[in-house]
């Protein structure tokens, strides 16, 4: 009898909070060892986090960074859940699932990307970026948030053509990393653009010549009105784009088709789990014409 | 399965039992709508379809269902509600391109079958009839569609004539599925006996909603949902008592479910009158917890002297000396 290839490719670990660090407005960087997650985790994957035994329904998580036996998080405080996640303290222990999830696709056609993350939506661009170092002339991210950023951001020293003058402001993680990346709010913070993001990457597209656009391809991930925005944006340059979705989830492995959206294929619309059929879906699937 | 298979999945044969005629490895049964088809949980490493009795696969209805609008879960205290609204493929798609993937050695496999109106529920039944399938669970309790689910299961007259209809269209064991939305459930179990039910689950989640205060509007996007989990623990256990009082004389063996989320809980149940138990949204809080509650179950069956599982379903004794009735 051959059994399904997805059998035990998602492990539950007692992982030890290693950090916990609070950033403005309620946002937090997690640091867990889950040594079997993070050795199998890939951009786009996320956890199911059980945040205190007052609450025992698990939260689904984005994964920011991995190492060699531990995993990044970024998260806000939304709710109950995240609410008692927020005051778990170092050296205590989180259960979890993990890796779970279709991670973003890479295709070899389109070599150029550009990543888009909005609030909590930066940790998955952040995974992808880093993965993508060895590519980072061909990559350009733009980051967003109506809090300040849970970074400090910093004047960028790569440059970006097609963008103003006065748009510098870069996560400087990633500047180590040689991607270029740039900030957007609407709050008017020094060296962020001062509107959306799919301002700068409309900027960046538009002076991207024939050649450059047909080797691009989109991934976002962020609010819904972003993501909405960055499937217009990708609809109107004729790019492929990759959005990487939430919902209230329960189960978290596709046992309870609790957490489906509406996803549009071929044959009509249809309701796809985020758990495990994506979380990362066509845009043209998520937000057709 | 095989009699080795069984000594695989168990470490003791305390908790092999025979429930309709199938032989379970533990008395644990996974329950529909919380597993998907069957294979869903096997991502995670560590859980095995071999800890449990049967596996109930997720309710199938005539054609492919689309099911509700998110959102369709929500953690309220002490369970969860859901509408999911019978997402399913349709059972052509079930039978023909979902069962021959499962793997009948590990554990038995039960289908949920669900439906709008009698004749529905006839086909699907007949289709899984002629299908590997080890058993056929009858779904007029779901809480969460407009047509059809608890709009049978909540009148005796209409559950009879859908067990009736569906036993005519089948020798494989039926298990009907139980509401607790109902005034009277032992009126209800005692007709569908006699309508030819082999076996019933007990229960079905409890009508429930949330108000998001910020929106004014219902959290679930179907307004109303199931609710689930250690909450709904009392209200289960007093059916299961209730619906016993009807069973034990005819041997019809019981499904206890409902909040089940430990051994001690587990073993609560079957002392009422399961026969095996059902687990939901404990797979949500620990996906691996079937080991957990089989192990704790041996446990106490050592502890107590208990030869096998069977030997303490329904050893319940009561207070007050004479099956429940009222408690003012």
């Amino acid at each position: 009898m051959k059994h399904p290839d997805h059998r035990e490719s998602i492990f539950q670990e007692d992982a030890e909070i290693i950090s916990h660090d609070c950033h403005p407005c309620e946002q937090y960087v997690l640091r867990l060892r889950a040594p079997y997650c993070a050795a199998k985790a890939r951009p786009g994957q996320f956890v199911h986090i059980r945040c205190g035994d007052a609450l025992p329904m698990r939260r689904p998580i984005s994964i920011m960074r991995v190492g060699d036996d531990r995993i990044d998080l970024l998260y806000k405080v939304v709710g109950a859940g995240t609410r008692l996640l927020s005051q778990r303290r170092v050296g205590e222990s989180l259960n979890l699932l993990g890796p779970i999830g279709k991670p973003f696709p890479l295709n070899p056609e389109r070599p150029r990307r550009l990543l888009i993350g909005g609030g909590v939506g930066m940790p998955p661009m952040i995974f992808l970026a880093e993965t993508l170092k060895a590519a980072a002339s061909d990559t350009f991210v733009i980051l967003g948030s109506e809090i300040p950023f849970p970074f400090l951001p910093k004047p960028s020293a790569l440059l970006v053509p097609g963008l103003p003058d006065s748009v510098i402001g870069a996560m400087p993680l990633l500047d180590d990393w040689g991607i270029a990346s740039r900030l957007a709010s609407l709050q008017g913070f020094a060296g962020c653009h001062q509107g959306y993001v799919t301002d700068l990457a409309r900027a960046w597209l538009e002076h991207s010549d024939p050649g450059q656009l047909a080797d691009t391809e989109l991934f976002a991930c962020g609010p819904h009105a972003m993501l909405e925005a960055v499937a217009t944006v990708a609809r109107d340059y004729t790019l492929p784009a990759r959005l990487s979705l939430e919902e209230y989830m329960a189960c978290g492995v596709g046992g309870c088709a609790g957490c489906v959206v509406e996803i549009h294929t071929p044959q009509g619309p249809t309701m796809k789990r985020v758990c495990v059929d994506g979380p990362v879906f066509k845009a043209s699937e998520v937000f057709p014409v | 399965m095989t009699s080795d298979d069984i000594e695989n999945a168990t470490e003791s044969s305390r908790l092999t039992s025979v429930f309709c005629g199938m032989t379970f490895g533990t008395p644990l049964v996974l329950l529909s709508g919380c597993v998907g088809f069957g294979e869903e949980y096997t991502r995670i490493q560590g859980f095995s379809n071999r800890d449990v009795g049967a596996v109930c696969l997720k309710g199938t209805t005539g054609e492919a269902r689309a099911g509700n609008s998110p959102h369709r879960v929500y953690e309220t205290p002490g369970g969860m509600l859901n509408a999911i609204g019978l997402q399913n493929p349709g059972v052509d798609a079930v039978v023909r391109q979902i069962l021959p993937g499962l793997d009948f050695s590990e554990t038995r496999f039960i289908a949920n079958v669900s439906g709008s109106s009698i004749e529905e529920y006839i086909e699907v039944t007949r289709r899984f009839d002629d299908s590997p399938i080890d058993a056929i669970e009858i779904n007029i309790s779901c809480p969460n569609v407009k047509e059809g689910g608890v709009a049978f299961g909540n009148d005796p007259a209409m559950s009879a004539r859908v067990v009736e209809a569906c036993r005519k269209v089948t020798d494989k064991p039926l298990i009907t599925k139980l509401s607790p939305n109902q005034t009277d459930i032992a009126v209800n179990a005692r007709g569908c006996i006699e309508a030819g039910s082999d076996a019933f689950a007990v229960i079905n989640t409890l009508m429930g909603m949330a108000v998001d205060i910020e929106t004014r509007r219902p959290v679930i996007g179907n307004d109303q949902g199931g609710l689930s989990g250690p909450a709904i623990k009392p209200v289960a256990l007093l059916k299961v008592h209730q619906v016993y009082q009807v069973c034990r004389e005819h041997a019809i063996p019981i499904i206890g479910q409902g909040g089940v989320a430990s051994a001690e809980d587990a073993l609560e149940f079957i002392i009422a009158g399961a026969s095996a138990v059902g687990l939901g949204t404990a797979l949500f809080y620990d996906p691996l917890i079937c080991r957990k509650i089989n192990h704790g179950i041996e446990r106490y069956l050592l502890r107590h002297g208990v030869e096998t599982v069977s030997d303490l379903v329904g050893s319940l004794t009561l207070n007050r000396g004479r099956p429940f009735q009222c408690g003012c």
